[in-house]
């Protein structure tokens, strides 16, 4: 198992490695550091700029020199509000992993939840419903969803709050805060929870379906630990994957669910910087989103080892 | 091999208990129909058997002949979209028709199964030993330590060699045989009554079969429990079964000892299967005898004999193809249902080797 | 013995029947009777995919749309971009079915030809990404070794970094018109169905019948049109048509952002976004591009389901 582990993080670091450098290469040839400074009276303060930036090595030696100072915890400056990349992305990542950490938690209670359920209660009238809900779900463009909310829940019916996390300046974690939360969060889960109680739904009907639980019924076990035990088990292991694999998803739809509810996090953070050119900002984005994802994706490895010994012990 | 027993089991519940001197199972009349797109299938089509206790019975027929079906529906695992009709009595009990709960006490207690494919029918995500344990506990109140011992004592009855290292393993870390004794390990846990082994040795090796059939026989000899031994493998029913069942499109052909069987067979399908098992004294160049034909579709099953279309003994137009053949006695214990059964002539060897080269010199 | 229309959210199994025509009819399994007579594949597709109703009224429906979209010179009430600046917003009404906007167009219109270029860019980025995936994903699968690790690397990358940041920063890079966005969305959409066909191919592979083609003198190319793709035709089918989903909303989404179409050209994604102050007195405005987004997707997912289940009856008990 350790050295299933080791192996995947030597290799995530590799593909981290290339992922980054050929996002940062796409990067600086997209955006000019210097953009802002083009329009200056003074024609060579561009070229002094390109050169205290080191805009005019080698992009090797650039994205060596970024890699060099990025591990050393300087991300650059933001060429939009010239603050220091590295405290706007803490401030940022607060914010976000509130959204991210409920969000995954609930999504994944409740799509366990509908898809056992569905599975259990197949061609039920909850069954339906819940198909038809996850079909619209998966359907609805989330920015959409979204949108509807504030309208719906937020402006016509007052229930909820759809701006920034907290009110005023306030910053405890009360009612008031909650009432925050749940648009913004229902927007960021709608559709995984959409897709993934499906899949848990259609894992739980293939796995009740297997020969061991044949054999446990015929051994006498209850219809509910049948269930619960030993077709449960094995119906969350694909389910696992199927997660990890969209945590990417969840960053990007980020983007857009701190965009439409306007919190400061990491999405909104990347949205400006995309609009104002800010490359840095972009460049220590990407490489900050990678490394979060791929540390989802070891952590489910490992989850997936835990649970499928098949894999453990091979 | 340690004959103590580490833990004292309580008879199971929903048995009736006490003296019951009859045929341990009695089946009689079972049909099982399954509503599909096509049409009704009629998987099993009317039959009538006994299992008398202390007696290895062995069911033989091709896929689809609806052996494995019968022994789902006599512990009641069939979907439940399956039409069940007839009668199937544990014990003078009806089991037909039982809800789950009742059933469930019997189930791995009173009547227990083993399945073809141990790989597949063992759960990957547990240990072996904790399905076994798990099989007792469902049916007695026992503390770990207890099952512990009681699941490495059921490990060594099967032959299994470190069992109590073995305990801790899971299923794929164990080899094909050895995965096999592990299931028929964890059904006996409980000393049914009845053993369903349905297919436990088509997945092996030759020679591993010959091992795992030898398992079965020894815990036959200690527990004194039925087999149903159910295979399309007429050569595994030789050396096992006291008794032999053939059955053919959902139907019983013949019923008889396995020395009836196989010296004096009064069916041509159960002829026509013995013909084909390839022989030690064959001469060289000798073809493979086949039965010619396919199976016939359980939905739309030939009038009359279900057989008649495949067989060379058929007199058609006559009762063969217009009514259907009961099952009835031709000698001591022996049913055949054909029509003609007893004017089937008394067969040797090479009376076999004779009809399968009739049969290549018709192709 | 499937009855009903249920999905299973996972990539369809091979169609499991060679293309070298076995002439023995199949031995009867348990409950899977063989039909009394023999029917041909496309009858049994046929059968199986008109029995989901969804999926035949999804279908219907897409091709309404797409009629109605395509044939909007014919079928809009006024003329694409007709202002009506005195009239401003206003709720739907005899005259305007689908309202106003803030410029007094009329939104039905509006929708209509915003439809042509978000139903285009669907179905040309799932043709083409399904395309270059399916051709990649077959050539990795078949040949193996250093091509499949490179391959499965490549898509590795895609993986760890959220779509739409990357596609955000290609449009800003090379343009945000509808040819480029197609272009673009399709570089990154092909990484899935390469995956699930290379997945297909690697399983058709091991079967006999190629071994025998193989060994009867077939080269790799004839071996790969003739025997394995044909069996890849429905996770091929299904991904094209799901695919169609994908773009839409992934369009909607950049367009909305801003990241997307820029103007004077419109999708739905862009009237979303144009509107954007006006939805507390209009909620016409909100609705229609959302819902006219939700249906299309909607009847894509329908069909592709259906699609799927026809292909493969066996991806359920």
């Amino acid at each position: 198992m350790l050295t299933f582990v080791i192996r995947r993080v030597l290799y995530s670091l590799l593909v981290l490695l290339v992922a980054s450098f050929l996002l940062f290469w796409f990067t600086r040839q997209t955006f000019d550091p210097t953009s802002r400074l083009r329009a200056s009276r003074d024609k060579t303060v561009v070229q002094r700029e390109r050169e205290r930036l080191g805009l005019n090595d080698n992009i090797v030696v650039q994205y060596g020199n970024w890699l060099k100072d990025a591990v050393k915890g300087d991300l650059g400056t933001s060429s939009r509000t010239n603050e220091e990349v590295t405290s706007m992305m803490r401030r940022a990542m607060g914010n976000t992993l509130q959204l991210i950490i409920w969000g995954a938690l609930i999504s994944a209670a409740l799509a366990i939840g509908i898809g056992v359920f569905s599975a259990i209660r197949q061609y039920s009238i909850p069954d339906y419903l819940f198909t038809g809900l996850s079909y619209i779900g998966i359907s609805m463009p989330p920015f959409w969803f979204g949108l509807l909310a504030i309208e719906v829940f937020g402006v016509q019916l007052g229930w909820f709050k759809f701006v920034g996390l907290h009110s005023g300046d306030g910053s405890s974690y009360d009612v008031d805060y909650l009432k925050h939360l749940v648009l913004p969060v229902a927007t960021l889960c709608v559709q995984i929870v959409a897709s993934w109680s499906r899949f848990e739904r259609a894992s739980m009907l293939d796995v009740m379906s297997a020969d061991y639980v044949r054999t446990a019924r015929a051994k006498g076990v209850p219809r509910r630990t049948v269930i619960f035990k030993h077709a449960l088990r094995n119906a969350l292991i694909p389910l696992v994957t199927v997660m990890a694999l969209d945590t990417a998803a969840l960053f990007g739809g980020l983007i857009i669910t701190e965009r439409i509810f306007s919190i400061s996090g990491m999405g909104r953070m990347f949205f400006d910087a995309l609009l104002t050119g800010d490359v840095y900002v972009v460049e220590a984005w990407m490489i900050v989103v990678a490394l979060f994802i791929i540390m989802f994706n070891l952590f489910a490895d490992v989850i997936y080892g835990i649970l499928d010994p098949r894999i453990r012990l091979s | 091999m340690p004959d103590l027993r580490t833990i004292d089991l309580e008879p199971a519940a929903g048995d009736p208990g006490g003296e019951w001197r009859g045929p341990i199972l009695e089946v009689r009349d079972l049909t099982v129909h399954f509503p599909s797109d096509d049409g009704l299938v009629k998987a099993v089509d009317g039959i009538t058997f006994d299992v008398l206790p202390n007696e290895t019975l062995g069911i033989v027929g091709e896929s689809g002949s609806g052996k494995s079906v019968t022994s789902m529906a006599i512990l009641g695992l069939l979907p439940k979209t399956a039409l069940i009709t007839g009668s199937v009595k544990f014990r003078g009990r009806e089991l037909l028709g039982l809800r789950e709960n009742e059933l469930q006490p019997l189930r791995g207690q009173s009547i227990a199964m083993v399945f073809q494919d141990a790989l597949a029918a063992l759960n990957p995500v547990f240990t072996v030993g904790a399905q076994i344990a798990e099989a007792i506990k469902v049916h007695h109140e026992v503390n770990s330590k207890d099952l512990r011992e009681r699941g490495v004592e059921l490990l060594n009855i099967v032959g299994i060699p470190n069992p109590s290292e073995r305990f801790d393993n899971y299923p794929h870390e164990f080899s094909g045989g050895m995965r096999q004794r592990a299931m028929i390990a964890m059904s006996i846990a409980n000393e049914p009554d009845v053993l369903i082994a349905d297919e436990p040795t088509t997945a092996l090796d030759v020679t591993i079969q010959a091992q795992v059939l030898e398992v079965l026989e020894r815990i036959q000899d200690r527990t004194s429990s039925s087999i149903l031994l159910i295979t399309h493998d007429l050569g595994v029913v030789a050396g096992t079964a006291d008794r032999v069942m053939v059955m053919y499109a959902g139907r019983e052909a013949e019923v008889g000892t396995v020395e009836d069987i196989f010296y004096n067979p009064r069916h041509p399908y159960t002829r026509g299967l013995l013909a084909s098992l390839p022989r030690v004294d064959g001469r060289r160049g000798d073809r493979l005898h086949r039965i010619v034909g396919q199976p016939p579709s359980l939905i739309v099953l030939p009038t009359g004999c279900a057989f008649h279309p495949r067989c060379n003994d058929a007199r058609v137009p006559g009762p063969c193809n217009d009514q259907r053949p009961e099952l009835h006695l031709v000698e001591d214990a022996h049913s055949s249902a054909c029509h003609y059964a007893e004017d089937l002539p008394a067969l040797s060897t090479t009376d076999l080797a004779a009809d399968a080269e009739e049969t290549a010199s018709d192709d | 013995m499937r009855t009903e229309d249920e999905v299973s959210g996972l990539p369809a199994a091979p169609l499991g029947v060679p293309s070298i025509p076995d002439g023995l009819p199949p031995a009867p399994e348990l409950g899977g009777a063989p039909e009394p007579e023999p029917r041909s594949q496309w009858q049994l597709f046929r059968r199986r995919f008109f029995r989901h109703r969804a999926a035949v009224i999804g279908g219907g429906v897409l091709l309404f749309l797409y009629l109605v979209c395509f044939g909007a010179k014919f079928i809009a009430p006024y003329d694409k971009n007709h202002l009506n600046l005195l009239l401003g917003p206003t709720s739907p009404s005899k005259e305007h079915w689908m309202g106003t906007d803030e410029l007094g167009r009329d939104q039905l219109t509006e929708i209509l030809y915003a439809g042509q270029i978000s139903l285009k860019i669907g179905m040309a980025v799932a043709l083409m990404s399904t395309a270059i995936g399916a051709t990649l994903g077959a050539v990795a699968g078949y040949f193996g070794r250093w091509v499949d690790q490179v391959l499965m690397r490549m898509t590795d990358l895609f993986l760890v970094v959220p779509g739409i940041a990357i596609l955000a920063i290609a449009l800003k890079r090379f343009g945000q018109t509808d040819t480029i966005i197609i272009l673009v969305l399709a570089a990154l959409g092909w990484t899935y169905v390469a995956r699930v066909v290379r997945g297909q191919v690697l399983s058709i592979k091991e079967k006999e019948f190629v071994e025998a083609a193989r060994a009867a003198g077939a080269s790799s190319t004839r071996i790969i049109t003739r025997h394995i793709l044909p069996n890849c035709i429905g996770p091929i089918v299904v991904n094209t048509t799901l695919g169609i989903a994908a773009a839409i909303v992934t369009e909607s989404t950049l367009s909305f952002l801003g990241f997307g179409l820029q103007k004077p050209a419109t999708s739905w994604g862009n009237m979303l976004a144009d509107s954007e102050g006006y939805y507390s007195h209009n909620t016409h405005l909100l609705y229609f591009p959302g819902l006219m987004i939700l249906i299309t997707v909607l009847c894509v997912n329908f069909l592709g389901d259906g699609l799927r289940d026809a292909f493969d009856p066996q991806s359920h008990h």
